[in-house]
């Protein structure tokens, strides 16, 4: 593996507010997610790391050079920010052949790598169309054309599956995936583990300005796998039904509603609590009206390792 | 299989290395590469179409004017001194003021306000080139809204006296200076662009108190408004009504005047540069 950014002691402060803190890491070629709830300071990294922004303290080197006003380094780096703006005017056509002219190519190439571009994230037939017209998911897949277009080794792309499809995801997961294995860099931050999990298997886990954790997901995994996760049920007999569960050893709590009508469970398995789940509405023969579990989200997972 | 992707990376990384040991484009190239983008996109921009309808404002009070002559009655005044009039009035004290204004600080503060910034500051151009490009491309925009009016004003006003080529010369002359103003206040308002929030509010402080207060300040204070050295060329017939606004002007000569505009627009594009270049922009959500 080649050793491609380097931070040291990274730290970049807005006013009063934190918004990352004293990070050293290395990132070799290859896919690294990024992962943190919202606010945790992933979009400030990936702005440090292009730099959009200057650190308050510390260094930033992309393949041993620095950063920041280096603009010959951009030829090797496709950056798709966060925010949803565009030169909304344009075409999308003319949005990449533009800005593939700031990379000097000649006009025959802009209009080849423009074409190649826009047929990857399947935008060819809608290149006339104005950006303004453009529906989220296609705008979301236009931000990340005009990161890919000049066939760059560095791709960083900042929550590129926001407001995608289904379908739209699985693509530009392929495509990520397909570019590591041609030995380019990428990293891609979420906040959704999913999404990274389908990605890559080196992530960096980023929460409150801090990097928490990196390294493989099966780390985190396991970290989450143990977090007590809270489960409710809306049911029609609450208390029958946990009556038949109270006696499992991965049930840690359980509250009942003051309505009646639905009761809270906290337990330390939630694959064991669930495949047990089906067979004890059948036996019982108990009606369910709603099953959520509210605190299944990344944030919930954070504050659970950082030990709120 | 190991073997081929071990190649495939060896082959990606001289590949990479070949781009940036190419070197980069000339400076030049950089800016003529935003100049045209830029160039491209603001003819197509909403605001363009509005200025271009604010600056035909002129042409239709013209029109107005010379109904007025034609129908009234009234004894027949020159169309060449109402010309003169109309650039000291409308276009040196007004329009190319607001042309200038909201061309100039939008250089900067668009890509900031609509967060475009981060696509242009990721291509291998530098941020002098973003700004000088940019910069090129709006004057180039006002200075074609200012001269297709002016053209138009004065065909419309010497009506009669299209043969007189003597004309014609002061036509000229009246352009220069127009487009020397338009250079020069856009160059000022893109250094202001770069570093104020509220740029338009303090272009307008500036453009409508300071220009139009200083420049009749007797002795050397009238020499700290760019609109002395514009006074300065032109050939402004005296008397009329209009001969107030030439109040107490001590001209600087020609040749000094255009050296002063030019310096003026070289040291603030230079400061746009490097504010540009320097400050940190926050892309707020």
């Amino acid at each position: 593996m080649i050793l491609i950014i380097e931070t040291q002691n990274l730290s970049k402060w807005y006013g009063n507010v934190l918004g990352l803190n004293d990070v050293t890491i290395q990132i070799e070629s290859g896919i690294t997610g990024i992962l943190g709830p919202n606010g945790a300071g992933k979009s400030t990294f990936l702005k440090l790391i292009t730099g959009q922004i200057k650190p308050n303290i510390g260094k930033v080197k992309i393949k041993g050079e620095k950063i920041r006003n280096n603009y010959s380094l951009f030829s090797i780096i496709g950056f798709c920010p966060e925010q949803d703006s565009f030169y909304e005017e344009m075409t999308g056509w003319e949005f990449i052949t533009s800005l593939l002219k700031l990379h000097h190519f000649s006009s025959t190439e802009i209009k080849a790598r423009a074409q190649d571009a826009l047929e990857i994230v399947e935008l060819i037939n809608d290149k006339d169309r104005v950006i303004k017209s453009y529906s989220r998911g296609m705008r979301q897949r236009l931000k990340f054309a005009q990161a890919i277009a000049h066939e760059p080794e560095i791709i960083i792309l900042d929550e590129p599956l926001n407001g995608m499809d289904p379908l739209g995801r699985r693509k530009i997961i392929k495509l990520i995936k397909s570019y590591e294995r041609e030995g380019r860099t990428i990293i891609v931050s979420s906040h959704v583990l999913p999404e990274i999990e389908a990605m890559t298997k080196r992530i960096i886990l980023i929460h409150q300005g801090k990097i928490f954790a990196q390294g493989n997901i099966h780390y985190i995994r396991d970290l989450i796998d143990t977090h007590p996760h809270i489960i409710s049920i809306k049911c029609s007999n609450p208390r029958e039904l946990a009556s038949k569960f109270i006696h499992e050893e991965y049930v840690l709590k359980v509250h009942f509603s003051s309505t009646r009508d639905s009761l809270l469970i906290e337990t330390n398995n939630r694959d064991k609590f669930f495949s047990l789940l089906p067979s004890l509405f059948l036996e019982s023969n108990i009606e369910v009206k709603e099953i959520t579990s509210p605190d299944d989200n990344l944030q919930a997972v954070f504050d659970y390792l950082v030990g709120k | 299989m190991i073997i081929s992707k071990r190649f495939l990376i060896i082959w990606w990384e001289n590949k990479m290395n070949e781009k940036i040991k190419k070197g980069l484009p000339s400076f030049l190239k950089s800016t003529k590469d935003v100049f045209s983008f830029f160039f491209f996109l603001g003819k197509k921009a909403r605001k363009t179409k509005v200025f271009y309808l604010v600056s035909f404002f002129p042409v239709i009070m013209v029109l107005v004017i010379k109904f007025v002559q034609i129908f009234s009655g009234l004894p027949h005044v020159q169309g060449i001194f109402i010309f003169s009039n109309h650039i000291m009035v409308l276009y040196l004290q007004f329009l190319i003021l607001i042309l200038a204004l909201f061309f100039g600080t939008s250089v900067c503060s668009e890509e900031v306000e609509g967060k475009t910034l981060t696509y242009l500051t990721t291509r291998p151009v530098s941020k002098s080139a973003i700004i000088l490009g940019k910069y090129a491309a709006y004057t180039l925009l006002i200075v074609l809204m200012t001269g297709i009016g002016l053209i138009l004003t004065f065909l419309i006003l010497n009506v009669n006296n299209l043969l007189d080529f003597s004309l014609y010369k002061i036509l000229f002359k009246y352009t220069i200076v127009l487009i020397l103003g338009l250079i020069c206040y856009t160059s000022f308002f893109t250094f202001i662009g770069t570093f104020l929030k509220k740029s338009i509010l303090f272009g307008l402080v500036f453009s409508f108190g300071w220009e139009n207060v200083i420049q009749y300040f007797p002795g050397s204070t009238q020499r700290f408004a760019i609109v002395h050295y514009l006074k300065s060329l032109l050939p402004f017939p005296s008397g009329g009504r209009f001969s107030f606004l030439l109040f107490r002007l001590e001209p600087t000569s020609p040749g000094v005047a255009v050296v002063m505009l030019f310096l003026i627009t070289g040291v603030f594009l230079g400061l746009a540069c490097l504010f540009f270049s320097q400050k940190e922009y926050i892309l707020e959500d």
